[in-house]
C-alpha cells in the first residue's frame, strides 16, 4: 500500500519533471525578423523546456489561435518595428490571446508602430511620441548618442517575486519610454530610469526622470502576465551580458515560472467536525452543511501552494486574511498557518501546500455571507476565493428554554392555573344554593348566596351560562316544530 | 299550509330547507364557476405577484413538511439579507392547500399542487358564500341569507381577490372573515361559551390567514363598545366576549409573524380596553346588586372618572415611552389619505393603496351599492345587538374602502348582507300575493327569531297591500327583478373583462378578432431559469421579486414583501443614478443581472420607465443627497424621457437600459407608445451588457460586466474592441 503511494508519487514528480517548467504550458511563439538577434535568449528558454517556435513578423502563417483555441501559451512580440504580425494578427487579436489566459511579452524600440502602441496603452502603458527615445548624458558606459541608458531596476515595495532580491547592478535599455497610466491598478513598473534620463524629442509635459518607465508588468485579473518593453534590444544578444540575469528574471515571471499562486483547497466547516477528521480536513467538503445558524464556531481551511524551481511549494506566508461579508466585512481574521497538515497534503497529491486556518464564531446576524480570501499580492497571482454560505437564524426550538429573567411570568401562570383550579373546586363543592340555611362554611361565598336574588350578579354569569343551553334548547325545539 | 300539503311525502318545512340547499348548491356552483375564465381564457396559471410567492411557499411546505417551512430561512430572498420566510408570512393559505393536497393524495387523487393553488380561491368563494348565507340567515332569514350568498358569489368586489389563479390570502381570509362574525353574532345571541370559543377558532384562521385580521378584532370589540354605551350590557355579551377575547389572542398569539403584538401595538389596544371595561362593567351589575342605589350611583360616577383618567394616561405614558408600538403608517394612511404619499412612498406607490374613485364602487358593487343603505334603515327599524354590528360594519367597511381600494374587499361582505337584507324585506312585501295576510308562517318555514321579527313589522305588508294592488306588485317585483338581471350581467361581465386577466400572461385582439397572447414576462424568466447560473443575483424593481423567485428560480435584492425600505431605495438608487455610480453599486450588492420591464413596444403602460418616479421618490428619500426628484423633469417640469429629457434623465440607468439599442428597432424617427414621445436619438450603454430582449421588448435582461480583465473601463475596452 505504502510502496504503491510512494510510487505514484514518484511517477507525478517524473511527470511534473518532463512537463514544462512553466505552470502555464510550454507552447512559446516567438515574433522576431531577427532571430539570430536573440540566440542567447532562445537558447536559454529551450533549455528551460520551452517549445519555441520562432516566426518572422511577415510569415503570413502566424497565428495565435485557431476555431477559438489558443495555439500557444506565451507570445513574445520581439519583432520592434514589425508593422503587423502574420496575416493580419491586430492588437485586437493579441488582447484576446491574453484575455483567453495566454501571457505576452510586448517589446518595442523607437521606431514601435502603431501596433505596439495600440497594444501597450490596452495595458495602461503609453509610449512616448513616435520617433522618441530614451537618452542619459552621464550613463556610464555612454554610447555616442547616448542612448543606450544603464536603468535602474524598480523595486516597488511588494514586487519581490517579479525580480530575485540579489539582483544588481544596471541594466541596459536601448529604446522607447513609456509612462504608465495612473487609472490602471494592475499596471507595476519593474525598470526605471536614472533621475538624469529623459525622453527626446521633449514633450509637453516632459518625460523624464522617475516617471518614466521603461519595463512595466501587468497580471491581469484573470492571472494572465504580461510584460512591455521600450527596448528589444534589452533582449538581445549584444546587451545579454549584463542584461541575462533581468531578462530571465523578467521572463520567467511573464511566462509563470514562478511566483505562480494558487489555492488547491478550502473549506469550512462547524468547528465540532474539525476535531473528527483532521486529515482530510482540507480536501474534504463532507462536513460543510447546507447552512450554518448565527452564532456557530466555524473552522476555516485555505491550502496555498506557489510554483517555483519547477515544483509547487507551500506557500508561506503571514498575511493571509479571510473575510465573512454581507455588505460590509462582518468578521476580518488574519489565518494561521498549521504545520502538520503541509506533510500529509504533500505526499497525497505531489503538490505542496500550506495550509492556513482560522476559527472563528459566526456573528449575530442571519443573512447571506461571502466567505472570501481575497490575497492579492504585487508579483503573485490572484487568489480571491469566495463562498457564498447561508447563515439561518435558530429554529423554533433552539432558543433558550427558560430564562432567569422570566420567572416571575412563569410563577405567575402558575398561580393563576392553581388559583383557577382552586375557584374551581371552591365553586364545585361549596354549598348548594338551596342548603342556604346550612351556615357558613367558607367567608368568601357571600357573592355566592346572592347569586339567585339577582339574577344580573356578574358573579353568575357561569350560572347564566349553565341556563342558557336550556334556552337555546327551546328555541331550537320552536324552530324545529 | 302547515304540514298539510305534502309534496313527494315532504312536509312544507323539509321543502323548502331542501329548495335551500338546492339554491346554495346551484350559488356555489355559479360563484366557482364565474371564477374560472381566466384558467379558460388562458390556462391553469398563477395570476400577478404576490400570489407567486404564496405558489412557491405551498411548493416549499409540501415537499419540506411543516417543521422546516415553520423553520425556512429563504436566503435567496433580499440577498444578502434574506428573509426569515417562517416568521414573517401567515401560513393559513399555504397549509389549507398542503392540507387539502396531502388530503387529496390520500385518496390517491394525484393532483398538482399548482391545480390546488389555482383553484382554491374558487372553491372558497362557495364556502363564504355558505358562511355569508348563514350570516344573513342569523340577522334576518333564511331568505336574506340567500340573497346575501347569491350576492356575494357573484360581486366583483371579491371576484376581483378570488378568481381561479389568485393564490393570495385574501381567498380564504374573506371566508373566514364572515364565519368569524358569523359565529360572533350567534355566539352574542345565545351567550354562549360554545360560540364565543368557536369564534375564537374562527378568528385564529383568520389571523394565521391575513393581516386583515386586524379589521376583526377591531370590530368586534367596537360592537361590544356600542352596546356598552347604548346600555345593552347583558351577560350574553359578557360571556362571548371574554371568551372570544381571551382564546382568541392567545390564540392569535402562536403565529409567529403576530407573536407578541396583541399585548403591545396600538392596533390591538381597543380589544383589550373593551375587555378590561366589559369586565369593570360586570362588575358594577354585581356591585349594584349588592348595594342601595344611591352609594352605587357615586360609586359608578367615581370609578369611571378615575379609571377613564387612569387608562387614558397610562396609553398615553406608555405610548410615549414606547412601550406601546405607536400607529404603524400604514394606519396613519388610513385616517389621512396624503400621508403616504409624502411619508411613506413605498405605500403610497402601490396602486391598490390609492383612495378609491366613486366609480370603483360602483364598478365593483352596482345596485348592491344602492340597497346598503335600504339595508342600514332596516336593520335601524328593529335594533337587536345584532343589527348594531350590521351596522358598525357598514359604516367602517365603507369608510376605510373610501380610503383605500383594496379594503372595498372588506367592505363586500356586509353589502351583500345588507342587500340581501333589504332585498329581502321587499321582496316579503311585495311577493306575497295571498290575499289573506294573517298568515305568513308558510313561504320560508324560518327559524323563531326571523319570525318574531316579522311579526313585529307585520303592519306593513298589510299596509302595503292596501295601497297597491296586483298590479303595482307586480310593477315593483318585475323592476327588482330586472335589476337583479341586470346586475347578474354586470358581474359576469365585469368578471370577465377585468379581473380574469393573469397579469403574467397578456392578451391582445387583433383587427380581425383573433387573440395572439403576450407572454413576454414568462419568457424572460424562463430565460433566466435556463440560460444563468442557480445562485445568479438578479435586481430588478421589487414589483417583480416574487415572479422571479418563482419562476425563474434566482435570488433577487427586493421582492414584493417591502420589509426594508432601505434596500429598496438602495435599488432605486442603482435605477436613478449615472452608470457608473450604478456599476460600483451593482457590484458591491453581487448583481449578475438587472432586468427591467419596456412598455413602449407594445404600448404597455405598467411599465418600469413610468414606475421610475416612485423609484426617485424612495430613493430620495433615504438618499436625499445622492438622488432628486427635481432633477429628472425638465426645465420646463415635463416628464420627457427624448432628448429634450434632463441631463439626469438620460444618464440614468433606468433610462439607458429601457432605450439600448431600441431606436434599431423602430427605426430611428420611432415613438414610445406609451409616453407618446420621441425616442431618445442616442443611448450609449459600456458597463452593462445586454443579455437578452422578449419578443416584444417587454422585459430586457442585462448582465452586469465584470471588471476588465486589463484594467481598463469598459467604455475604453469598447471602443478597442469594436475596432478588430
Amino acid at each position: 500500500m505504502r510502496l504503491s503511494a510512494s510510487l505514484a508519487a514518484l511517477a507525478a514528480s517524473l511527470a511534473a519533471l518532463a512537463a514544462a517548467r512553466s505552470a502555464a504550458g510550454d507552447r512559446l511563439l516567438v515574433v522576431a525578423d531577427d532571430a539570430a538577434q536573440y540566440s542567447d535568449l532562445l537558447a536559454a528558454l529551450a533549455r528551460r523546456g520551452f517549445a519555441v517556435d520562432v516566426r518572422a513578423a511577415a510569415n503570413t502563417s502566424v497565428a495565435l489561435s485557431e476555431d477559438g483555441r489558443r495555439l500557444y501559451d506565451h507570445a513574445a512580440l520581439l519583432a520592434p518595428a514589425a508593422k503587423r504580425v502574420g496575416a493580419g494578427l491586430t492588437a485586437q487579436a493579441f488582447v484576446r490571446f491574453v484575455n483567453d489566459g495566454g501571457n505576452l511579452l510586448v517589446a518595442a524600440s523607437s521606431a514601435a508602430s502603431d501596433l505596439h502602441r495600440a497594444l501597450a496603452a490596452q495595458f495602461g502603458a503609453e509610449f512616448a511620441r513616435p520617433g522618441s527615445r530614451v537618452v542619459d548624458h552621464q550613463a556610464r558606459n555612454a554610447t555616442a548618442d547616448h542612448a543606450t541608458v544603464a536603468a535602474a531596476i524598480a523595486r516597488p515595495a511588494a514586487a519581490a517575486p517579479i525580480l530575485s532580491p540579489d539582483l544588481r547592478g544596471p541594466v541596459y535599455f536601448r529604446g522607447i519610454a513609456h509612462r504608465c497610466d495612473p487609472a490602471n491598478p494592475l499596471l507595476t513598473p519593474v525598470l526605471t530610469a536614472a533621475r538624469s534620463t529623459y525622453s527626446t524629442p521633449l514633450a509637453d509635459p516632459p518625460l523624464a526622470g522617475r516617471a518614466l518607465a521603461l519595463v512595466s508588468v501587468l497580471q491581469t485579473r484573470r492571472n494572465a502576465r504580461v510584460a512591455i518593453s521600450g527596448s528589444a534590444d534589452l533582449f538581445s544578444d549584444a546587451l545579454a551580458p549584463t542584461n541575462r540575469r533581468f531578462v530571465r528574471d523578467l521572463l520567467q515571471w511573464t511566462f509563470q515560472e514562478k511566483a505562480v499562486l494558487r489555492e488547491t483547497a478550502h473549506s469550512h466547516r462547524l468547528a465540532g467536525a474539525a476535531a473528527a477528521d483532521a486529515a482530510a480536513a482540507v480536501t474534504a467538503a463532507t462536513h460543510q452543511p447546507e447552512h450554518y445558524r448565527i452564532g456557530n464556531d466555524i473552522v476555516y481551511d485555505i491550502a496555498l501552494s506557489v510554483y517555483h524551481d519547477d515544483a509547487w511549494h507551500p506557500y508561506v506566508a503571514d498575511d493571509v486574511q479571510f473575510e465573512a461579508i454581507m455588505l460590509d466585512p462582518y468578521l476580518r481574521l488574519t489565518l494561521n498557518r498549521t504545520r502538520a497538515k503541509d506533510t500529509a497534503t504533500a505526499t497525497a497529491t505531489a503538490t505542496a501546500s500550506a495550509t492556513y486556518r482560522g476559527r472563528f464564531k459566526l456573528p449575530d446576524r442571519y443573512g447571506t455571507f461571502t466567505f472570501r480570501v481575497n490575497y492579492k499580492r504585487t508579483g503573485y497571482s490572484n487568489v480571491d476565493v469566495r463562498d457564498t454560505v447561508a447563515i439561518w437564524p435558530l429554529r423554533h426550538d433552539e432558543y433558550p428554554r427558560f430564562l432567569t429573567a422570566a420567572y416571575p411570568y412563569y410563577v405567575g401562570s402558575l398561580v393563576m392555573v392553581l388559583g383557577f383550579l382552586a375557584l374551581c373546586a371552591v365553586w364545585l363543592w361549596s354549598a348548594d344554593p338551596a342548603a342556604l340555611a346550612n351556615n357558613h362554611h367558607h367567608p368568601a361565598q357571600p357573592p355566592n348566596d346572592n347569586a339567585d336574588d339577582d339574577a344580573a350578579a356578574a358573579a353568575a354569569a357561569a350560572a347564566k351560562s349553565k341556563s342558557k343551553p336550556s334556552k337555546s334548547k327551546q328555541k331550537q325545539k320552536q324552530k324545529s316544530s | 299550509m302547515g304540514g298539510s300539503s305534502k309534496v313527494l311525502g315532504l312536509t312544507a318545512a323539509d321543502q323548502a330547507s331542501l329548495l335551500r340547499l338546492a339554491i346554495l348548491g346551484l350559488i356555489s356552483v355559479v360563484a366557482i364557476g364565474s371564477r374560472l375564465y381566466s384558467v379558460i381564457r388562458f390556462e391553469s396559471v398563477i395570476h400577478e405577484f404576490d400570489p407567486w410567492f404564496n405558489y412557491r411557499t405551498t411548493q416549499y411546505l409540501v415537499k419540506n413538511g411543516f417543521d422546516k417551512f415553520w423553520n425556512w430561512f429563504d436566503e435567496t430572498a433580499w440577498y444578502p439579507l434574506g428573509r426569515v420566510v417562517g416568521g414573517t408570512l401567515y401560513p393559513g393559505i399555504m397549509v389549507t392547500s398542503a392540507a387539502i393536497y396531502n388530503a387529496l393524495h390520500l385518496v390517491n387523487v394525484p393532483v398538482d399542487i399548482r391545480n390546488v393553488c389555482v383553484f382554491l380561491a374558487p372553491v372558497f368563494s362557495a364556502l363564504t358564500a355558505v358562511a355569508t348565507y348563514q350570516l344573513g340567515k342569523e340577522v334576518k332569514s333564511a331568505t336574506a341569507g340567500l340573497l346575501a350568498a347569491a350576492f356575494i358569489g357573484i360581486a366583483p368586489g371579491y371576484i376581483s381577490r378570488s378568481v381561479a389563479g389568485s393564490y393570495d390570502n385574501e381567498g380564504i381570509a374573506i371566508f373566514l372573515l364572515v364565519l368569524t362574525f358569523f359565529l360572533w353574532l350567534r355566539a352574542v345571541r345565545l351567550g354562549s361559551a360554545l360560540y364565543g370559543a368557536l369564534t375564537a377558532t374562527a378568528y385564529f384562521y383568520m389571523v394565521s390567514a391575513w393581516g386583515g385580521y386586524v379589521f376583526i378584532i377591531n370590530l368586534i370589540p367596537l360592537h361590544v363598545f356600542a352596546l356598552l354605551a347604548m346600555g345593552r350590557y347583558s351577560n350574553r355579551l359578557y360571556v362571548a366576549y371574554s371568551t372570544f377575547y381571551a382564546l382568541g389572542t392567545l390564540a392569535s398569539m402562536q403565529i409567529p409573524f403576530v407573536g407578541f403584538q396583541p399585548t403591545f401595538t396600538s392596533e390591538h389596544m381597543a380589544a383589550l380596553g373593551t375587555f378590561g371595561l366589559i369586565q369593570l362593567v360586570a362588575f358594577a351589575q354585581f356591585l349594584r346588586g349588592l348595594m342601595p342605589a344611591r352609594h352605587f350611583q357615586v360609586v359608578v360616577r367615581g370609578a369611571l372618572v378615575g379609571l377613564f383618567a387612569a387608562g387614558a394616561g397610562a396609553l398615553v405614558v406608555l405610548t410615549m415611552r414606547g412601550v406601546i408600538a405607536p400607529w404603524t403608517g400604514r394606519f396613519y394612511s388610513l385616517w389621512d389619505t396624503g400621508y403616504a404619499k409624502i411619508h411613506i412612498p413605498i405605500i403610497a406607490s402601490v396602486s391598490e393603496h390609492q383612495p378609491t374613485p366613486w366609480t370603483n364602487f360602483f364598478f365593483d358593487l352596482n345596485l348592491l351599492m344602492v340597497l346598503l343603505p335600504a339595508g342600514i334603515y332596516f336593520s335601524f327599524r328593529e335594533l337587536t345587538d345584532n343589527h348594531v354590528f350590521l351596522i358598525l360594519y357598514s359604516l367602517f367597511a365603507a369608510y376605510f374602502a373610501s380610503v383605500m381600494v383594496r379594503l372595498i374587499l372588506t367592505l363586500t361582505p356586509i353589502v351583500c348582507v345588507m342587500a340581501g337584507i333589504a332585498m329581502a324585506n321587499a321582496l316579503e312585501a311585495y311577493l306575497d300575493f295571498r290575499s289573506s295576510s294573517n298568515n305568513d308562517g308558510g313561504g320560508s318555514g324560518d327559524a323563531a327569531q326571523p319570525a318574531d321579527t316579522q311579526n313585529s313589522s307585520s303592519t306593513e305588508p298589510s299596509g302595503a297591500k292596501r295601497m297597491h294592488g296586483w298590479l303595482g306588485r307586480t310593477v315593483v317585483v318585475v323592476n327588482l327583478m330586472y335589476f337583479l338581471w341586470m346586475f347578474q350581467f354586470h358581474c359576469s361581465w365585469i368578471t370577465s373583462s377585468a379581473y380574469s386577466s393573469p397579469s403574467v400572461v397578456l392578451a391582445s385582439r387583433g383587427p380581425d378578432g383573433s387573440q395572439h397572447i403576450i407572454d413576454d414576462f414568462r419568457e424572460a424568466y424562463y430565460w433566466l431559469r435556463k440560460n444563468t447560473r442557480a445562485d445568479a443575483r438578479v435586481l430588478s424593481w421589487w414589483d417583480y421579486g416574487y415572479q422571479l423567485a418563482g419562476m425563474a428560480d434566482r435570488p433577487t435584492l427586493v421582492d414584493n414583501n417591502t420589509w426594508n425600505n432601505t434596500h429598496i431605495a438602495t435599488v432605486g438608487k442603482i435605477m436613478a443614478s449615472d452608470e457608473n455610480t450604478a456599476y460600483e453599486l451593482a457590484r458591491r450588492h453581487d448583481v449578475d443581472y438587472v432586468l427591467v420591464v419596456f412598455g413602449a413596444m407594445l404600448g404597455y403602460s405598467g411599465d418600469d420607465i413610468n414606475k421610475f418616479l416612485w423609484m426617485i421618490r424612495i430613493a430620495q428619500g433615504v438618499y436625499p443627497d445622492d438622488v432628486s426628484e427635481q432633477a429628472f423633469f425638465t426645465a420646463g417640469g415635463e416628464y420627457a424621457i427624448d432628448d429634450s429629457a434632463s441631463a439626469a434623465m438620460r444618464a440614468s440607468l433606468m433610462h439607458k437600459l429601457s432605450y439600448y439599442r431600441f431606436n434599431e428597432v423602430m427605426g430611428q424617427h420611432g415613438f414610445d407608445r406609451v409616453r407618446r414621445q420621441q425616442l431618445p436619438t442616442k443611448v450609449e450603454l459600456s458597463n452593462f451588457a445586454e443579455a437578452y430582449t422578449t419578443e416584444n421588448w417587454m422585459v430586457r435582461i442585462y448582465k452586469v460586466k465584470e471588471l476588465d480583465n486589463l484594467g481598463r473601463r469598459h467604455r475604453a475596452a469598447m471602443a478597442f474592441d469594436g475596432g478588430s
